[in-house]
């Protein structure tokens, strides 16, 4: 891998010394006057769910730039996070490459890093239709603050909780609980009969972090504030036991759920055997609408009291989700900007916006839209954590505090397949994950 | 035997001649090595990554963070560890393979196909089967009467070196395969005439023979262990359970999910070093190879 990298630095190398010459001189980007000829250059993840339908929606969004325009949009895309990163590096150290990225979220702290992607001013945002056109909530990772912004909201991914109309009726349960004790003990309830309480994909390389990440911000100690961690605090070791504890202690997840990534936990709860699916997004509505319990599972916001209370704590934030979806950038780079922003805002009305759900499943991000979605009771849990969820910290160095929250779940995987969560090794684990967190805090600039 | 003793060949060498490979070398391999190592000099990370250029000299920090405050100890040795595991557990399982196929029969062509499938299979698809057959409620438990975890724990390191051998064995059986080959048939003879029995045909004619070839293939089986990275990824996923964290995969994660960009060459080049080491080993061999056969005509 680091010869990758490495190839990468050094074609950007050769490729910048080059360039430099060049500047940007053009059209001072101006959607005025005649653009044809031009392509802009969108950089976005292969969809592999729906290929065919997104090869149809990049013709038809540059059909309509041209139609508006003059200019056409041609799309490269990217088949995994590492293509993705590869490409950023290339593109942002050659100072060329695509007009146009969209990112996922998480990642827009980093790319805001780099400082190669254009902050929007007042301006700027006049020219993407206005801030007010999205939703308030989905503009929390767009910067570290209002003047500083990046990232443009495209698409949203809330997460939620799936769960079993069926088995909880049989179990009289008349909703899922509002605390993570609660669901625990409806958990234990709905364990019986070869079916378990929660699926959960505890060895997932994504997911995991999230649940402590919403468990600690609801009980009011993030674990990440003013540039210090607090990965060691007795709140993070509490939501680490509870999560854990479901399998360990608990044995409301099934004990084969220590090797299942989320694709598992999601078949089975298809499968029926699981009573409340935590932690999906609007995507595996696709899959449970395949499988068996099509038409016997909704979808609820998660719980937003933390483990150990019944109510929300003074200073805690009822956070239903992280912040989640896809952000545009445009690069600094671009000799287009206007058009670029253009682009932008056609994306983003309300009419792109509701045919991209109706085509990927994505949530949008425009307000219009999202409102007019809320009333499909199948979606309505969705919108309303869209409009309930909490950006994590803005941060580059939080790629690297997320992975050593991870990484405390994977080495106690071994503990948890015994039965139990070792408070020592738990407490070690915290230590180490709080060093090398603080340690990516401090060299942040 | 010895050059030195040809000086007239090397007087009327046209020089001239090695300058295109020459330039190729330099833009290949010099150059890059140069700036790798210039890289691993730097404080480079995402918040310097687009004037990289300007990035602060921060000297040998990158290498003593990487001995001292990273998993790269912990991590060569499970790199050097299983890697050897694997290389020596590979050579009796190619040769035997090598020498069951050697003599005719019918169907030989298609068993000596089949042995090689897990050589030409994609690591991508050898560690997604695997990881299959691994799972908690796979059949590696269910045919084995265990439970437990084969994917994280003290039982992962033994997984790997398990995957990796049987994707890597065909390589030491192909080359073995290749060596016996090339045993003239009137070494056979000659020793069936002096009435050599199998074993003592196999321990004094076969084996001396295949010295080279699967030296050969002990290093490179054992270089490519060293660096392989999809197996052990997709395997285990990232962030690594301990007891397989190995090398390219912690070179990969600070990286490209760390942005230390910096820390990483450092390590890349601590790996490279750790490489040159059978491969300086392997070079020798090769050319020692080449001068026994010259010495033996």
């Amino acid at each position: 891998m680091h010869r990758r990298t490495f190839a990468a630095l050094i074609s950007a190398l050769l490729l910048g010394s080059a360039l430099t010459a060049c500047g940007s001189d053009d059209d001072g980007g101006g959607t005025t006057g005649d653009n044809s000829g031009v392509t802009l250059t969108m950089l976005m993840g292969v969809n592999n769910i729906y290929p065919e339908q997104q090869r149809a929606w990049f013709t038809e969004v540059s059909s309509k730039f041209q139609k508006e325009t003059g200019a056409t949009v041609r799309f490269e895309t990217f088949a995994s996070a590492n293509d993705e990163l590869t490409k950023i590096q290339t593109s942002v150290v050659a100072g060329q490459g695509p007009d146009v990225y969209a990112l996922g979220t998480t990642f827009t702290p980093t790319a805001y890093a780099t400082g190669a992607f254009v902050e929007l001013q007042q301006d700027d945002w006049d020219k993407v239709g206005g801030r007010d056109r999205f939703l308030p909530a989905t503009l929390g990772i767009s910067g570290p603050d209002e003047q500083h912004q990046v990232g443009i909201p495209f698409a949203s991914r809330p997460f939620v909780m799936a769960y079993n109309k069926d088995l909880l009726t049989a179990a009289g349960i008349d909703k899922p609980a509002d605390s993570w004790d609660g669901l625990r003990d409806q958990a234990k309830q709905l364990t019986k009969d070869g079916k378990y309480g929660l699926a959960i994909g505890y060895a997932d390389g994504f997911d995991p972090w999230k649940f402590i990440w919403a468990m600690t911000t609801q009980a009011g100690s993030p674990l990440v504030k003013d540039g210090k961690a607090t990965l060691d605090s007795p709140n993070t070791k509490l939501a680490y036991q509870s999560y854990l504890g479901w399998l360990a202690t608990d044995k409301v997840v099934d004990p084969a759920a220590v090797g299942w990534k989320n694709a598992q936990a999601i078949a089975a709860f298809g499968e029926g055997k699981a009573a409340f699916l935590p932690m999906v997004s609007a995507s595996s509505k696709v899959t449970l609408d395949k499988s068996a319990v099509a038409g016997k599972y909704a979808y609820a916001v998660m719980p937003t009291i933390p483990p150990g209370a019944t109510a929300l704590p003074a200073g805690g934030v009822p956070a239903t989700s992280i912040l989640s979806g896809d952000n545009v950038v445009v690069a600094k780079y671009s000799k287009h900007k206007d058009l670029a922003l253009a682009l932008v805002k056609q994306l983003t009305s309300e009419e792109s916006q509701t045919s991209y759900y109706k085509t990927f499943g994505e949530l949008p991000t425009n307000q219009a839209a999202a409102k007019a979605l809320g009333s499909d009771p199948a979606l309505a849990a969705i919108v309303d954590s869209a409009g309930k969820s909490v950006n994590t910290p803005f941060t580059g160095a939080w790629g690297q505090v997320q992975l050593a929250l991870t990484n405390v779940v994977v080495q106690s995987i071994p503990d948890l397949s015994a039965g139990k969560v070792d408070d020592g090794k738990l407490t070690g684990l915290l230590g180490q994950a709080q060093s090398t967190a603080q340690g990516a805090l401090d060299k942040a600039k | 035997m010895s050059e030195r003793r040809r000086p007239a060949t090397r007087q009327g060498r046209p020089l001239w001649m090695f300058l295109p490979g020459g330039v190729l070398t330099l833009l290949v391999i010099v150059v890059p090595l140069a700036v790798a190592l210039y890289i691993s000099l730097l404080d480079l990370d995402q918040y310097s990554i687009r004037e990289w250029v300007g990035a602060d000299f921060i000297a040998f920090d990158n290498y003593v963070e990487a001995v001292r405050d990273s998993h790269l100890v912990h991590a060569i040795g499970i790199s050097l560890g299983y890697s050897a595991l694997v290389s020596l557990a590979c050579v009796p399982l190619g040769l035997a393979a090598a020498i069951a196929t050697q003599d005719r029969f019918r169907g030989r062509g298609l068993v000596r196909s089949i042995l090689l499938i897990p050589y030409v299979l994609p690591a991508f698809v050898v560690g997604s089967t695997w990881r299959i057959i691994f799972q908690p409620d796979g059949i590696a438990n269910r045919v084995l009467g265990t439970d437990g975890l084969w994917l994280n724990g003290p039982r992962s390191f033994w997984a790997l070196v398990l995957v990796q051998l049987w994707s890597g064995w065909p390589l030491v059986y192909l080359l073995a395969a290749a060596g016996l080959q090339s045993v003239d048939a009137s070494v056979h003879e000659a020793a069936a005439l002096d009435g050599a029995g199998w074993w003592a045909k196999l321990r004094y004619v076969v084996l001396p023979q295949l010295r080279g070839p699967v030296s050969l293939a002990l290093v490179i089986s054992f270089l490519h262990n060293v660096n392989s990275f999809t197996l052990p990824f997709v395997l285990f996923g990232v962030p690594s359970p301990v007891d397989v964290e190995v090398l390219p995969v912690l070179t990969y994660v600070e990286s490209f999910q760390n942005f230390e960009f910096g820390l990483s060459v450092a390590m890349a080049v601590i790996s490279l070093v750790l490489v040159a080491i059978p491969m300086a080993v392997y070079l020798r061999a090769v050319r020692l190879d080449t001068g026994r056969e010259r010495g033996s005509r």
